[in-house]
């Protein structure tokens, strides 16, 4: 027994000098995806040879929580690609500092915060992932609008984030509250919500458990949608008229970083014409002007003007309404 | 005689003091790590839930109950918690009644199969269930008719599934110890054996079973990753955390449901150490080992049940590993090895570090209940009490909230602990208090069952705690300590909850490399890289076992020679 705890306290102890602090490196915090991850960062490595990026991935809600966690003595240096209505929470834009990184001045105020804290390259969309193959099982039209839902012939065929617990949940309600104003708005979600088959706590669950038959529609993300197709599941994406929700993906600076040279030469990096090249690749949503998608547009079937398809989202509302909506919306439909 | 026993107590009083010293740091270490690793941060915790604005109060506990959601996910999970308790424990019975009171041969598959579910991440329950029982599953598209699994019903059979090796782990160390001696007596006084089921092995088996139930309710109702991928609508306790901390980056709310899933807790541990209270403690001397003979009615039954449950473990897993080698579940079911061929997320470089903490946790961790329940049986009930309902727990805290109360806790500078921050070794600590409770309550089960009267002797003979503990308790407790290595080790390798907080950008394990697969939509690699997983725990779990068993040969040999 005694041995037993001699390894085990020098195992430990061992663990313990592993420690990962060394002093140039960069901590940079995200909810991108994997794969742009890995190409980003080989290209922002290749760019800055002397700092070693660290990227830590995490969904957009756990990586709120993780944040607001580690607030008393933050870790990250940078937030990159992250939700901007998460950014947009008060307890999180305190932990910021104003900079104006190289090159996104040229972005729409739209898609920057006025005081510098943010800025927002790239975005993503909401969709509905329609299982083509239980379409035809159940015979059911393929939907085109939130409208075409109300259809009883859907009941229990429906999946939807609770906005409750998912970021896609609350693009989807707000991109409905918005486009159709207030009052339809939540008529709207009010007709969907007999045929709605369960709230889940993922974004991304819905376009996964339709993708293999589970349910035919679900209401989710494009790039899940997308990624299924190219797998090979049967599935249509399809982008709801009068507008589908989307989020902007934010990249800011954290005021506590201990490493603010190297983390401001990675968001300069962000904003690189290289790196806009590479969004090409991977982003169908590119909110630099004169350029466009095309290349991974295409790719999806998705318009050459993306802009005709999205919804007229103001983002500093939406999340001013969040707790609101939120709250109503829990009231209304909570299960 | 009374002379010579007063002459030996004299001679014996300098050994006694140092036994005093010996049970302190028994009972002082691991009750210093329960307090550091565990109170403490829920100490944090409870500040939190009691933080309204820049100063403390009731408020969000008052918000918290006067909200509807909250009270309809307390039925749910009242509700959901007793009928998972009632369901594995019952078949937990069978199943350790079976292992260790029948005779049939199998067992050893049995018991390796029982414990599948213990060593499968979280993904490949869900998706077993739903490729199995699904809506467009397999059973559902043999039969012709849609079966509804999301609900309570998918909940019940996800949780019961997680659940049951547990209570068997635990009901078993009830069991397995059992003296053959008072079944003789009972044999010769013409007991027949439902008579001797009734009068004898149920009433032992009672510490054990109380302790399964209470860990089965608690673990119920602090789990979130069944609940959200097969609960559907069904509401739960830990759903609304999440929501409140993940969704609406809400902590202080989040916290205070945290806090309120421990009182359900608290109060059935009472309830339990109350019924204990009545039945009286150890056993007659002298232990002979139960060898059951053959009862064809008995034996074939228990036999068919617990094949019958085992064939639902490992067709649940069984399903998700053979997926793994499908090209596109369900729709082109050719076999081929691509979803092996991982590149993304760190590939497969997250799986050695994630053996070395679990070992490291598995190791520590069994030490240290070992010298809790050791302590604990020589100190005064009125000291041992409140440590054993602490020691009793973490289980009720979900992971997520242990998780983040490691965060809060020790990502401050304020104290020197803060250099366990980012480390692998504050990983395999926090993967040991999650799953301190079944491996205190294991130990204790075992414990509960060693005649005192055996240490007394070995006391009275001169041996002191150090000696009794090695030559008589150690030997005694091993199969139980040998059942919470393994629990330890393979919870170790696949928990998520807790650990997806601490992982940092250079360290990470396996089950956030599943998470992190999954979340990117390649949830066929994710079920690669779980088979994967679950084999090399297997793998490391028969190795080990190897060496026991001639570890255990060759000191037989010593013995013989």
């Amino acid at each position: 027994m005694n041995t037993w705890t001699q390894t085990t306290a020098l195992s430990i102890a061992a663990l313990c000098l592993a420690a990962p602090t060394l002093a140039d490196e960069l901590t940079v915090y995200t909810a991108l995806e994997e794969e742009e991850i890995a190409a980003y960062v080989e290209a922002a490595q290749a760019a800055m040879p002397d700092t070693e990026i660290n990227v830590l991935r995490l969904s957009t809600g756990k990586l709120g929580a993780r944040l607001l966690a580690e607030a008393e003595n933050p870790q990250a240096d940078v937030i990159w690609g992250w939700a901007v209505s998460a950014m947009m929470d008060p307890q999180i834009l305190e932990m910021l500092e104003p900079y104006e990184a190289a090159g996104s001045d040229v972005l729409p105020e739209k898609f920057r915060s006025g005081d510098g804290k943010w800025f927002a390259p790239i975005g993503y969309m909401g969709a509905f992932c329609v299982n083509t193959a239980r379409l035809e099982e159940k015979g059911l039209p393929m939907p085109s609008s939130w409208a075409d839902l109300e259809d009883p012939a859907f009941k229990d065929e429906i999946l939807m984030p609770d906005p409750n617990s998912s970021g896609t949940g609350y693009l989807h309600v707000n991109a409905v509250l918005q486009s159709m104003g207030e009052e339809a708005g939540w008529a709207q979600l009010a007709a969907v919500d007999p045929n709605m088959a369960q709230y889940t706590s993922s974004g991304s669950k819905p376009c996964k458990s339709a993708r293999v038959g589970e349910y035919t529609v679900g209401i989710s993300l494009a790039f899940t949608a997308m990624q299924s197709i190219e797998e090979g599941y049967p599935l249509a994406m399809v982008f709801p008229e009068g507008g589908v929700g989307y989020e902007l993906e934010a990249s800011g600076l954290m005021a506590s970083s201990d490493n603010k040279e190297a983390a401001k030469a990675f968001l300069d990096w962000t904003m690189s014409d290289e790196v806009i090249g590479l969004y090409q690749t991977y982003k169908a949503l590119i909110t630099v002007p004169g350029v466009d998608a095309s290349e991974a547009a295409e790719k999806a079937g998705l318009p050459a003007e993306i802009s005709t398809i999205l919804a007229d989202v103001d983002f500093v509302k939406a999340a001013e309404d969040q707790m609101a909506v939120k709250d109503k919306w829990k009231e209304k439909f909570g299960r | 005689m009374s002379l010579a026993e007063t002459s030996s107590r004299a001679r014996m009083r300098p050994r006694f003091d140092a036994d005093r010293l010996l049970t302190l740091a028994c009972i002082g270490l691991p009750l210093l790590g329960l307090i550091l690793f565990f109170a403490y941060p829920m100490v944090i915790v409870f500040l939190r839930s009691i933080t309204v604005g820049d100063s403390y109060g009731l408020g969000n506990y008052t918000e918290v109950l006067g909200s509807s959601g909250f009270w309809r996910a307390t039925r749910h999970s009242l509700a959901m918690g007793g009928a998972t308790t009632v369901l594995s424990v019952l078949l937990g019975f069978i199943i350790a009644h079976g292992l260790y009171r029948c005779a049939f041969r199998g067992k050893w598959l049995i018991r390796s199969v029982i414990v599948l579910p213990l060593l499968a991440p979280s993904l490949v329950q869900a998706l077993g269930l739903i490729f199995l029982l699904g809506r467009n599953g397999v059973i559902s598209r043999m039969l012709g008719v849609e079966i509804e699994i999301y609900g309570f019903w998918g909940l019940l059979i996800a949780n019961t599934l997680y659940a049951l090796p547990q209570a068997v782990m635990i009901i078993g160390a009830a069991l397995v110890l059992l003296d053959a001696r008072t079944y003789e007596a009972a044999e010769v006084m013409g007991a027949p054996p439902w008579r001797q089921f009734r009068d004898l092995t149920l009433p032992a088996a009672r510490f054990g079973i109380l302790n399964a139930a209470f860990v089965c309710f608690t673990i119920t109702i602090t789990d979130f990753g069944n609940a959200a991928v097969i609960g559907g609508d069904y509401s739960v306790l830990a759903t609304e955390i999440y929501s409140q901390v993940v969704g609406q980056r809400n902590f202080n709310m989040g916290a205070v449901v945290g806090i309120m899933l421990l009182l359900p807790t608290v109060i059935s541990y009472s309830i339990e150490r109350q019924a204990m209270k009545r039945q009286q403690a150890g056993q007659i001397t002298g232990q002979e080992p139960y060898r059951p003979s053959f009862a064809p009615l008995r034996d074939i039954s228990m036999a068919a049940l617990s094949l019958l449950i085992c064939a639902g473990i490992l067709s649940v897993i069984g399903i998700v590993v053979y997926a793994s080698f499908v090209t596109l579940w369900p729709y082109n079911m050719a076999l081929s090895p691509k979803h092996y061929d991982i590149t993304l997320a760190g590939g497969y470089s997250s799986l050695w570090m994630t053996i070395f903490i679990s070992l490291a946790a598995a190791s520590g961790g069994t030490v240290a209940v070992f010298l809790m329940g050791l302590g604990l049986r020589r100190l005064p009930k009125a000291v041992a009490q409140p440590i054993q309902i602490l020691a009793a727990m973490p289980a009720a805290v979900p992971g997520m909230v242990l998780g983040l109360a490691y965060i809060l806790t020790f990502n401050s500078t304020a104290t020197p602990l803060y250099l366990l921050y980012g480390t692998a070794a504050l990983i395999a600590i926090v993967n040991f208090y999650h799953y301190h409770t079944q491996g205190f309550l294991t130990v204790m089960t075992g414990f509960r069952q060693l005649p005192s009267a055996l240490e007394e002797a070995a006391g009275s003979l001169g041996a002191g705690l150090g000696r009794t503990a090695r030559d008589i308790v150690a030997p005694f407790i091993a199969p139980m300590l040998v059942s919470v290595f393994f629990f330890l080790f393979m919870r170790s390798m696949v928990t998520l909850s807790a650990v997806v907080f601490l992982t940092t950008p250079d360290l990470s394990v396996a089950a956030v490399t599943i998470m992190r697969l999954d979340d990117a939509g390649l949830t066929s690699q994710a079920a690669a890289f779980s088979t994967c997983v679950m084999g090399v725990v297997c793998l490391a779990v028969l190795s080990m076992k190897v060496t026991l068993a001639l570890l255990r040969r060759r000191g037989a040999n010593k013995g013989a020679t």
